[in-house]
């Protein structure tokens, strides 16, 4: 057999070896024995040094030309190979990815946290400070600091825990109020978030709830000053379409004192069944007034030189507007299935 | 309070209001909120008199008949199954149609009653809403007219406003009050009925006033010849409309008298009055009085007495005594029309739980110029209503009243509308005021002085006419406007209480981000509830809704626990119940001997804020049973450190805590595994698991891990300041990692401790990374993995140095634990 006809046959004795190969170690052996220092191939032409001169080179381009298509085939090969192990891979490795989740449980805050935080944040804005007081209370500062003395008939308007002469637990934020005015100089500007305490349970009263009140003194601060904020306020809680309404009503701190309403932001007073405003279109949200002239000399202000309002709400009233909660009771029975939710 | 709307027309024409809710939108807007208009025909449109044809036999049921009912021309007869007894052939009855809405709530259907079609429904006294409870159907009297609409033939044709009166408008409180404000805001005149004069002359009982100003004056009519009876129809319809109970017509027309000119009056037996004197007084302690009501009282000494020539007769503003009131037999009755103390009168009628109509308005407080013509009213009543013959009047009043003289106030109209935010013309506020019966005097161009009218005293500083000015025009009149920030501004930075409410804020994100759902429990909890865990409260409530809410808490722990068993009572199914919860509140206590108040502001009374936790059930909200877990003690440590870590909190130490270090709180967790956290050598709270003894009594269902941390120290090792940053080393670090054996008491934080203090200054880090206890560990010991990293900021560590700081670190490991390398 000439050397030609060799190397013809050894090529394609490999070539077809190469495509038939069925795994990379099969492949990765075949290089070796046709193209290693003792494959086959290179046998062949160890014996270029029999043939005459003038053939070598012939035969030598014949010989390269081969190992080249070899590589070639191998590496395709090669390839080919891998991206079948790679998909016999893929279908061992295939995971139900429908299967739930690995979650972490998620934390919440209370209603109550995120309902004073959204109004002090609101209302911080247009420059009101938070400031916070004691929860148990004296007397003075529960009632006569806000114009409330012994036999006062608006005594009868709350019911007030006592625990013991002169000392309660503080039936609303105002005496926070007081001590602020005490502590320093006006201009006043603050929100008073926190617990406040009364002798009344049932679906609509707890006896510890929420109030957040808020004080502005300055010189020549008006009632239309106290609309503007409480119009804003509405605006930003309730949205800008809601409306306010004050009904002159009475709270011994302020003098004139109001109720406010905003316009139920649900049926804008257009459905007589409305679960939220009862029909009526609106919803009573706070109580409101010009600062009465009495605190501002128990505080040692001056009543002629400064004015100032002020207005309180229920906290949980409002958050169980703005999360549609039915029952006030829900928010201190530390039930899970509640407070998740927020 | 109810007003009647048709009584309210005798004093004010409402003829140019549509409707009731008109009126009651006035009175809204005026500040005087009406609650609810009721029509006394509510529930009554589709029910109408008939006449009873034929009473026959229900052919099922011998207990039902079945009755033919003419219900007036246009109809035909109506075949009505009935249960009562009391009807017969001919009686005129209420026939509730088909479609009916009756006032007891029950809906009249055309329906099938034991085989029987029945056409409607005849009614009885507590279906139509007239009374609680009756026997049988209304039978109407036999003259009623067939086929008309019952509330018409009843003359039910009133409606009732319910107004909610704030605590300063006594003057409100009648049906004369609320006409005022009505003409007021509709500049109409009051349409007062004419009384008599009072000549306060020919009284054969004197007046005595003995009480000081706490009784002021005192009207007293003498009638003869009374005859006590029942009261005409109209004025049970007045009383009964406005849900009073007619008596009779004395007692009737003393309460008509209240409810329509807000004077409390009363009226005495006159031949009863021993002594021919009425002596106002102040009790004496321990005399008695008994009332009408058929009760004895034992006075204090600070009530106002009507006593007469021997004995106490009254007491004053709250309740008539039973030794004169009016009987049937009453011949000669004395009127009385007096003014009280509005305190002292709150006072008694709190103190012998009397309250009253007639208390109310004393304790608002009464014109003290409408007395005089209150009484004639009264006696023009009498006379009118039971035949009494005026025989004598007598009056005193002290100086104070003799001369009485509403305070008067000076303003100005720039004033008004500087604080109303308005621009209001004076003249057009010398309108408003006028229309309220306030007297106005022009000062110059701009200035008013208001006298106000003697029933609205409660009008006394210019601040009042700025409300009575606003509710005038209306508060929807009053401009919006944003106020004007002046001053200099104040920074709160480095203001400790803005520190301590951004930190709670902080501690609050953190906990939430950290998998834990904020709770709010009561501050209050039971005597036995705490008890169970061996707390007691020093802040007892004086009057505490029940028992369950007697004393403010101690701590925290008790309220957390008793949110966890509500989630334990109603988690149901085989799903693991999963609770994490925290809260940040105060606890109270007290150390004194009596709570009391110092001063204005002093209560003694402690409130410190405190973080608890509480976690339990599955590590993960959802995954795979078996990879979900079940947190145990390093779940709720890992809380507190990453809290820690994120709120930058330096300075917290933490250790073991055995029964020794838990003490008090030892039957509150588990001493093998609970931890003690310090601030510096001050323990601030624990955290750890339940004790078991405390979870098998409470019955809870799985494992608990709580804890409960004081957070004034937290706050204050909190830095306010933010986040510097800091350089971390740009050379490689180099590991050691050692396998001890120590006994299996040894803290393994303790060989951390020490590892950092003898490796100074590179070993940076030393962590724990695994332990081991079993198989070629002896009993008794423990092998613990420890991981030291060594670094330095400016060069690179050599092997040798490091080699050198190990062996330090195991010497003294070898020295202070007893430690051997396995």
């Amino acid at each position: 057999m000439s050397v030609h006809s060799e190397i013809e046959e050894k090529g394609k004795t490999a070539l077809n070896q190469i495509l038939e190969a069925s795994s990379l170690e099969q492949l990765d052996g075949f290089r070796v024995s046709v193209l290693g220092k003792k494959g086959t191939l290179s046998e062949a032409l160890k014996q270029l040094g029999q043939v005459p001169a003038e053939e070598r080179p012939k035969l030598g381009a014949l010989a390269n030309e081969w190992k080249a298509r070899i590589e070639s085939a191998i590496e395709s090969k090669k390839t080919d190979l891998e991206s079948q192990k790679i998909e016999a891979d893929l279908k061992k490795t295939r995971i139900d990815v429908t299967l739930p989740a690995r979650k972490v449980h998620l934390g919440a805050l209370h209603p109550i946290t995120k309902t004073i935080r959204k109004i002090s944040e609101t209302l911080g804005r247009i420059g009101f400070d938070v400031t916070t007081g004691p929860e148990v209370e004296t007397d003075f500062m529960n009632f006569e600091a806000v114009n409330i003395p012994k036999d006062h008939p608006a005594r009868d308007m709350q019911d007030t825990f006592f625990l013991g002469p002169g000392v309660v637990l503080r039936s609303q934020t105002s005496p926070v109020q007081m001590r602020t005015m005490r502590e320093e100089k006006w201009p006043i500007r603050i929100l008073c978030p926190g617990a406040v305490y009364r002798c009344d349970s049932d679906a609509t009263h707890s006896p510890m709830f929420h109030q957040i009140e808020g004080l502005w003194v300055d010189k020549e601060v008006s009632m239309a000053d106290l609309k503007g904020v409480l119009d804003f306020f509405a605006k930003e809680t309730f949205g800008s379409q809601v409306k306010i309404r004050l009904r002159p009503s009475y709270f011994p701190f302020v003098e004139p004192g109001a109720e406010v309403d905003v316009s139920c932001a649900i049926c804008a007073g257009r459905n007589p069944h409305c679960q939220v405003c009862k029909g009526t279109g609106w919803l009573e949200i706070l109580g409101a007034g010009m600062v009465h002239p009495r605190l501002f000399e128990l505080a040692g202000y001056s009543p002629t030189e400064v004015s100032g309002f002020a207005f309180g709400m229920g906290v949980e009233r409002i958050a169980m507007l703005l999360h549609d909660i039915p029952d006030l009771r829900l928010m201190f029975q530390g039930d899970e299935r509640f407070l998740k939710q927020f | 309070m109810k007003i009647s709307y048709n009584w309210l027309g005798e004093w004010v024409d409402l003829s140019s209001f549509k409707s009731p809710k008109e009126v009651a939108d006035v009175l809204t807007a005026r500040g005087l909120e009406v609650e609810s208009i009721e029509s006394q025909s509510k529930g009554l449109e589709k029910v109408v008199t008939g006449q009873i044809i034929l009473k026959g036999k229900h052919p099922e049921a011998d207990r039902l008949s079945l009755c033919k009912v003419n219900v007036g021309a246009g109809s035909e007869y109506l075949d009505i199954v009935c249960g009562a007894q009391n009807h017969k052939q001919g009686d005129m009855v209420a026939v509730a149609m088909v479609g009916a809405n009756l006032p007891n709530g029950m809906k009249i259907d055309k329906g099938k009653i034991r085989g029987v079609v029945s056409m409607g429904m005849l009614c009885s006294e507590a279906e139509l809403g007239f009374k609680k409870e009756s026997d049988g159907i209304l039978i109407l009297p036999p003259k009623t007219p067939i086929g008309w609409k019952l509330a018409d033939v009843l003359g039910l044709d009133d409606t009732i406003l319910e107004i909610k009166l704030t605590a300063n408008r006594g003057d409100c409180l009648s049906h004369r009050g609320i006409a005022r404000e009505i003409a007021a805001a509709l500049g109409l005149p009051l349409k007062a009925p004419k009384v008599r004069e009072f000549t306060g002359k020919g009284s054969p009982i004197r007046i005595e006033l003995d009480a000081g100003e706490d009784a002021p004056q005192f009207f007293g009519a003498y009638m003869t010849g009374v005859k006590v009876g029942p009261s005409p129809g109209w004025l049970k319809t007045r009383l009964e409309s406005i849900g009073q109970r007619s008596i009779n017509n004395l007692v009737d027309v003393s309460n008509f008298l209240m409810f329509e000119y807000g004077f409390p009056v009363h009226i005495y037996d006159a031949d009863k009055i021993r002594g021919q004197v009425i002596r106002v007084r102040k009790s004496k302690s321990c005399e008695t009085l008994p009332l009408l009501d058929g009760g004895e009282i034992t006075l204090t000494g600070e009530e106002i007495l009507i006593t007469d020539g021997e004995r106490p007769i009254g007491l004053a503003g709250v309740m008539g005594g039973g030794n004169s009131e009016v009987s049937e037999e009453t011949k000669n009755v004395f009127l009385e029309c007096a003014e009280f103390n509005p305190t002292l009168v709150r006072r008694a009628a709190f103190r012998f739980s009397r309250r009253s109509e007639a208390s109310l308005r004393f304790e608002k407080g009464i014109d003290p110029r409408g007395h005089r013509e209150a009484t004639g009213r009264l006696m023009d009543l009498v006379v009118k209503l039971a035949s009494g013959e005026p025989a004598g009047e007598v009056m005193a009043e002290l100086p104070s009243r003799a001369g009485f003289k509403p305070k008067t106030i000076e303003t100005s109209g720039s004033f008004l509308n500087s604080f109303l935010g308005t621009s209001i013309a004076r003249e057009k506020m010398v309108g408003v005021f006028q229309s309220l019966g306030i007297g106005v005097e022009q000062m110059g161009e701009d200035g008013l002085r208001l006298t106000p009218p003697s029933y609205r005293l409660d009008l006394t500083i210019k601040e009042d006419y700025a409300e009575e000015l606003a509710r005038t025009i209306g508060y929807d009149a009053i401009p919006s406007t944003i106020p004007v920030l002046t001053g200099a501004p104040k920074g709160r930075k480095g203001d400790p209480k803005r520190h301590r409410l951004v930190t709670m804020d902080r501690i609050k994100d953190a906990l939430s981000g950290l998998g834990l759902r904020e709770a709010l429990t009561y501050s209050f909890q039971s005597e036995a509830w705490l008890s169970k865990f061996g707390m007691k409260s020093s802040v007892k409530i004086l009057n505490p809704l029940s028992e369950e809410q007697g004393y403010l808490v101690p701590s925290l722990l008790p309220g957390i626990l008793r949110a966890y068993q509500e989630n334990e009572r109603h988690h149901f199914g085989s799903e693991p119940l999963a609770v994490r919860l925290f809260e940040v509140r105060p606890v109270f206590s007290f150390s004194g001997d009596q709570i009391e108040a110092k001063g204005d502001a002093e209560t003694g009374v402690v409130e410190k804020f405190r973080l608890s936790l509480l976690l339990s059930g599955p590590r993960l909200d959802q995954a795979l049973k078996s990879e979900r877990g079940e947190v145990d003690f390093f779940d709720l440590k890992a809380v507190i450190e990453s809290l820690f870590d994120q709120l930058k909190t330096k300075g917290i130490r933490t250790r073991a805590a055995d029964s020794t270090i838990l003490g008090a709180q030892s039957h509150l967790y588990h001493p093998g595994q609970t931890l003690q956290l310090t601030a510096g050598k001050d323990p601030v709270g624990f955290i750890g698991r339940i004790h078991p003894r405390l979870e098998s009594e409470l019955k809870l269902a799985r494992p608990v891990f709580w804890g409960e941390i004081e957070l004034e120290p937290v706050m204050s090792l909190t830095p306010e300041k933010e986040t510097s940053f800091k350089a971390w080393s740009g050379f490689p670090t180099m590991e050691r990692d050692f396998a001890l054996l120590v006994e299996d008491t040894v803290a393994s934080e303790s060989l951390v401790q020490s590892a950092l203090k003898s490796g100074k200054p590179i070993a940076k880090v030393v962590k724990i990374f695994d332990t081991y206890k079993g198989a070629h560990i002896p009993e008794g010991k423990i092998s613990i993995g420890v991981r030291v990293i060594f670094s330095d900021e400016s060069k690179s560590l050599e092997e040798k140095q490091v080699d050198q700081c190990a062996e330090q670190i195991v010497q003294k490991w070898k020295d202070e634990f007893h430690a051997s390398l396995r």
